[in-house]
């Protein structure tokens, strides 16, 4: 990956796209800190280099898998980072991961272990377990991976909602187009051959005006049986 | 009248005129002071109790989140179901006024609570009332193990044949050095503790008759069971729990196997076969052990030693001891696999049902070596 440089506007949502092997996921990785490009630099609020586990995460990050840990329920999957990073204990912190979960829906599940709830619901159990910590930056990977359509779209609504109403930043990385046209205001698409962005911009306008092939293949992916170029 | 509850740079002031009340929160109400943003809510004057309509202005606000948003909305959840008519003056400060309204009617969920809140006498009761489900589960996999083996005898082709070398390897060739030690040490044991002993009536001479009756008949097999069972135990458990929750045991389900023919015959199979074997080869050890703790201690010849012990060995101890084995293996075997396919959840799950499984592995082991013991008594033998 050489040639990648873009910004998010505070507020908004920026959406990672790209083919198998374009790079999307190691480029969440230097964005998350938990890989150190080789050259480059990556600013986050203007502070520069991404050295975040020694201190306090400015952002919070929603894994593929949800990543909860498997013997703590959801609320203490929740108090882990709030209890580590701040003074908060006792019913306090029980209050705010509580109010973190209903957020998210899961207020009745908030004694249950990730082993005992669904995908979709240890997917938002870990958007509740980002939030914890107030960020107003949240990365998402592939979050609506291995759901069922129906999940994948609550899932979107519940991410453009929290968006909204948090005013937090959105950074995702996804190639589920309904999810792309959904969530995010606008994407930057990698491309592997290129090694690096090949377009950017509203995935609407990518859509519908882009020339470039890789980007039309894209965005012109059909399910099958259905003629190629017929639009989603 | 104007009251002020204040910690750690946040306050909350009253305004109180009548039955009418304003509250206005002041400084940071964030995460980073939200223990003092909770301290001052609960240190809120009781005179505010008597007022009907609160007002709560956010024009004092200097830092706020949504860790503010969450305490400010419960608060206000709190005086409305306490009767009060309150008002967030949105105005003064909408976007604390929207976040805060984000979060309203989320109170915490009782039931979670009760749930925490359970004293230890409580969860006693609890495992207690959970026992007859416990040991109905155990009878109900041992009766459909057992109703597994003729299934298995009738279609051989439903048991993992293929991991049997494997499983044998892996119990008892792998296996015979950490059970060969302890026999070996406990053979050392025995004899320095049956010379202590002897010593004192001059009859030292019986120290081989006491090694080989007491390791060939007990420690034997016990110990060598007491090693299995957490060795192997672990293993088997921790195996087959992995397989239950990452959903390869509902795989095998659903392509027609039956896992207790698949998994557990050829393990239960191994455990019995291997038993006897790597008992046999701890109480050669022991002997050995015995021998040289009476050759470092006392005056005895090797070859009286020797002699002492071919004369102690019987059939009726050796296989007294050997004939209990099998069955001592199928108990850690059923044990094990019974807890691993058990597990259910995610890795916390696999940690907790392998601890159980060696747990109750071991006191199995103790329990059928008693009963065998008690019943050998009785028969004479």
């Amino acid at each position: 990956m050489e040639h990648v440089s873009f910004e998010v506007e505070r507020g908004t949502t920026l959406a990672i796209l790209g083919g198998s092997g374009s790079g999307k996921s190691t480029l969440l990785r230097y964005l998350i800190g938990l890989e150190q490009p080789q050259a480059g630099r990556i600013d986050i609020h203007g502070v520069g280099e991404p050295h975040r586990y020694h201190g306090v995460p400015s952002f919070g990050v929603l894994f593929q898998s949800g990543a909860l840990f498997s013997s703590l329920t959801l609320e203490q999957n929740l108090a882990l980072p709030l209890t580590t990073w701040t003074p908060i204990r006792g019913a306090t912190a029980r209050r705010l991961c509580q109010a973190k979960l209903e957020l998210v829906g899961l207020g009745p599940f908030a004694g249950h272990l990730p082993g005992e709830i669904s995908g979709g619901m240890k997917k938002r159990a870990g958007i509740a377990r980002a939030l914890i910590l107030e960020p107003d930056l949240l990365f998402f990977d592939e979050p609506s991976a291995g759901l069922d359509p129906i999940t994948a779209v609550e899932l979107d609504q519940l991410i453009v909602t929290l968006s909204r109403d948090l005013g937090i930043t959105v950074v995702i990385v996804t190639h589920e187009l309904p999810s792309i046209f959904l969530v995010a205001g606008s994407c930057i698409v990698l491309d592997k051959t290129a090694k690096g962005i090949v377009a950017r911009g509203d995935p609407k306008t990518l859509r519908d005006e882009s020339t470039i092939p890789f980007v039309h293949n894209f965005f012109s992916r059909s399910s099958p049986g259905v003629p190629a170029g017929q639009r989603v | 009248m104007r009251l002020q509850s204040e910690n750690g740079g946040v306050d909350i002031r009253a305004d109180t005129d009548g039955d009418r009340a304003r509250l206005a929160p002041g400084g940071s109400f964030d995460l980073a002071h939200a223990a003092s943003v909770a301290l001052a809510i609960e240190r809120m004057p009781p005179s505010l109790e008597r007022c009907r309509s609160i007002d709560v202005d956010l024009a004092n606000l200097n830092h706020f989140d949504g860790a503010g948003a969450v305490l400010l909305a419960q608060l206000i959840d709190r005086l409305e179901a306490n009767g009060h008519r309150t008002r967030i003056v949105e105005h003064t400060n909408p976007e604390a006024a929207r976040l805060i309204d984000l979060y309203r009617g989320r109170l915490v969920n009782p039931h979670t609570a009760e749930a925490r809140a359970r004293t230890p006498l409580a969860r006693i009761g609890a495992a207690a009332a959970k026992l007859p489900d416990t040991l109905s589960d155990a009878f109900d996999f041992a009766g459909r193990c057992a109703v597994a083996v003729p299934k298995a005898a009738a279609a051989p082709h439903s048991v993992d044949w293929r991991a049997l070398t494997g499983l044998v390897q892996e119990i008892g060739a792998d296996g015979v050095v950490v059970t060969g030690a302890a026999n070996l040490l406990v053979g050392l044991i025995i004899g320095l503790l049956g010379i202590s002993q002897l010593a004192r009536f001059g009859a030292v001479t019986y120290v081989p008759e006491l090694v080989v009756v007491a390791q060939f008949r007990e420690l034997g097999p016990l110990v060598t069971a007491i090693v299995v069972a957490g060795r192997t135990g672990a293993g088997l458990a921790s195996e087959l729990a992995t397989m239950k929750v990452s959903e390869e045991v509902d795989a095998l389900r659903a392509m027609g196997f039956d896992p207790l023919r698949w998994l557990v015959v050829p393990r239960c199979v191994a455990l019995v076969a291997v038993m006897p074997l790597l008992t046999w080869i701890g109480d050669v050890l022991a002997i050995l052990g015995g021998f040289a703790a009476t050759m470092a201690v006392t005056d005895m010849t090797a070859r009286a030693y020797i002699e002492g012990t071919i004369s102690a060995i019987t059939a009726g101890h050796l296989l007294g001891g050997l004939v209990k084995t099998p069955f001592l293996g199928l108990a850690i075997g059923l044990i094990a696999c019974g807890q691993g396919l058990a597990a259910q959840g995610g890795a916390a799950a696999v940690g907790a049902r392998t601890t159980r499984a060696v747990v109750l592995a071991i006191l199995g082991v103790i329990v059928a070596n008693t009963l065998f013991t008690f019943v050998f008594t009785l028969l004479g033998i």
